[in-house]
């Protein structure tokens, strides 16, 4: 007993725990002993028994204490041991959940595939199941929200060409009834709807990410680019335009250009009473053509006006088809596209008038001169359709009484800016093919000169001065003999198959 | 997509006509206009004017008749009469009638002489 009671100090710390239990059925034991000695001879033996029975019963209960005592230790550390594994899986969840999960959606958005993007993965294998399944997930509905926008723009498509058809047969009505005034307004205003409903569906084209209407391949002077956009507001006779640069825009930024400033132009309209004007120009700047909206309506807060620019942004970023429901002003979503698209930059900004001007800031490479232009507003005769309505013989006559029609003025100068060289005889008669007399009108049909002086001609250069010839109604009828005799036939038989 | 007969519609203008006539179909012109009313200018083409009136006075410098006007220009002729009306307004051109068409008597005279006649 004494080695037994010995032994925990000498023993390792293990085994002092492990014979600690002992202890006390060793003090009993010598206890027993001490009382046996000091007890009268008789009552020794009853004295041992107990006091051995003690020893043995502290014994047994102290081994079952330190088992005990094991197996509380044991199940503490199993209990340590799961609470760190928990406390480790929540983070790992809340990783998941607050980075991976976000990362994931983020990269598939911005269109890098499913697939890299799960091999990219760095989780475990539960987390990458969850993360394929959200991919799976993420992945379908963009499929689907991607089918439902195509369908928007098959729909548009087809409106439009729908619309383009009809504006084609109507423009051919328009000619073909223009001798009643009657029946002509009737057309006016049927051509004036059909132009609101194909504004209407380049607007769902460009909110479905593709590109509006149809395409021009030429430049478009910006004078018709303007009137272009004009008609196709429902309140296009508020417009009041101004002085224009005498400057086109390049084919393939015609029609964007055309729809957002008819959407500009529409907000404008829409937004101001229906007894003031709106104020249309276009001034040269440095970084382009800066087009100018300006109405005398309500004045846009300037929350409003925060919101409005913010709309601007947001459509330049994307649009989803889906947040169009909530915003009333369609229009600046589509101004914002537009712009990203083709390098616009657009602001509004408080009026002097009141109401809200907007700039809308065309890019230099956009920008060309108006020589390979085609429109009404530059090339009245020259570029405009053959019209086919008309007997050949009654056009052929009508330049005949002209052919002695002397030089009434004295050759027109360019502006100094021109080049002086392709300055034309403006006395020259040539012949058709037919052998028809062919007068050079020496003064362009038209009003580029006219509108742009007060912005851009130079001070030395007088007004009467400044026309430059590009149209002669001659060349306008040879146009019209060679398109008659086949050269472009098909163009025009194309164009009244339905 | 394809758009019918695109190749064609390339060559239009993409300004329609009720914006070149602001709407109107028929003039206010304080003169009848038909189709060979013949139409000179009075002034050379006022820089800031609509392109289409300065086409037709650089037209007219010799006199045209209507229907010229609106072969040349490319525009119906309600269009033009539209045009020719507002130049009319502001003195730029003067129409005349080429042949003044032979003077019938009044309808209301001729309805007079039936009247007076039936009741005798």
């Amino acid at each position: 007993m004494i080695r037994e009671e010995s032994s925990p100090g000498s023993g390792s710390p293990r085994s002092a725990a492990a014979f600690g239990w002992l202890l006390p059925a060793a003090l009993t034991a010598v206890a027993t002993a001490i009382t046996v000695l000091l007890v009268p001879t008789p009552a020794r033996v009853p004295v041992a028994v107990v006091g051995a029975v003690a020893a043995v019963a502290v014994a047994a209960i102290g081994a079952v204490a330190a088992r005990r005592g094991r197996v509380i230790d044991s199940l503490r550390r199993a209990v340590a041991e799961r609470d760190s594994v928990l406390a480790h899986q929540a983070s790992q969840t809340a990783h998941l959940a607050g980075t991976l999960l976000p990362d994931v959606v983020e990269r598939l958005r911005k269109g890098e595939f499913p697939e890299d993007v799960l091999a990219s993965l760095n989780a475990p294998e539960a987390h990458h199941a969850v993360v394929r399944t959200v991919v799976d997930a993420v992945v379908a509905e963009e499929d689907l929200r991607e089918s439902a926008q195509r369908a928007f723009v098959n729909i548009a498509r087809r409106v439009q060409a729908i619309v383009h058809q009809q504006a084609q047969e109507l423009r051919e009505m328009e000619d073909r009834h223009g001798k009643s005034p009657d029946v002509f307004g009737d057309l006016l205003r049927l051509d004036h709807g059909t132009a609101l409903i194909g504004r209407l569906a380049d607007s769902i084209a460009v909110l479905g990410g593709t590109r509006p209407g149809r395409q021009w391949s030429r430049a478009v002077p910006l004078y018709s680019v303007m009137r272009g956009a004009m008609s196709r507001i429902i309140d296009y006779q508020r417009v009041e335009l101004h002085s224009v640069s005498e400057v086109a825009v390049t084919g393939p930024a015609v029609e964007p250009l055309i729809h957002a400033l008819a959407e500009l132009l529409d907000n404008a309209t829409r937004y101001s009473p229906p007894q003031t004007k709106v104020h249309l120009t276009a001034v040269d700047v440095q970084s382009g053509i800066a087009v100018e909206i300006e109405d005398g309506g309500v004045s846009m807060s300037e929350e409003a006006r925060k919101r409005a620019e913010r709309m601007l942004r947001q459509a330049q970023q994307g649009i989803d088809l889906n947040d169009l429901g909530e915003t009333p002003r369609l229009g600046l979503a589509v101004v914002g596209r537009l712009a990203q698209v083709y390098g616009f930059q657009v602001s509004l900004r408080p009026s002097a008038y009141g109401g809200v001007r907007a700039v809308l800031v065309v890019p230099q490479d956009l920008i060309t001169t108006t020589a390979t232009a085609t429109g009404l507003a530059h090339g009245i005769g020259a570029a405009s359709v053959p019209r086919t309505t008309l007997p050949p013989e009654a056009v052929q006559a009508a330049p005949a009484p002209q052919t002695t029609v002397p030089p009434r003025t004295p050759a027109p100068t360019r502006r100094p800016t021109g080049p002086v060289a392709s300055e034309p005889d403006p006395v020259v008669v040539e012949r058709t093919p037919n052998g028809l007399p062919q007068r050079r009108r020496k003064a362009p049909a038209v009003a580029p000169a006219a509108p742009t002086t007060p912005a851009s001609s130079t001070p030395n250069a007088a007004p009467e001065q400044e026309p430059t010839p590009q149209v002669q109604p001659g060349m306008w009828l040879a146009a019209f003999q060679s398109g008659l005799s086949g050269e472009s036939t098909d163009a025009s038989q194309g164009n009244k198959q339905p | 997509m394809s758009h019918p007969g695109g190749g064609d519609w390339e060559e239009a203008s993409p300004e329609r006509l009720y914006v070149i006539t602001g709407g109107r179909s028929s003039t206010s012109a304080p003169v009848e206009l038909d189709l060979v009313t013949l139409i000179v200018a009075r002034s050379r083409p006022k820089p800031g004017m609509q392109p289409e009136h300065a086409a037709i006075i650089e037209l007219c410098q010799s006199p045209l008749s209507v229907a010229e006007v609106s072969a040349y220009t490319g525009l119906p002729v309600s269009v033009v009469t539209v045009l020719l009306g507002d130049l009319l307004a502001d003195n730029r051109v003067v129409a005349r009638a080429p042949v003044p068409p032979a003077r019938l008597p009044d309808r209301a005279l001729i309805e007079a002489v039936i009247d007076g006649l039936q009741k005798l």
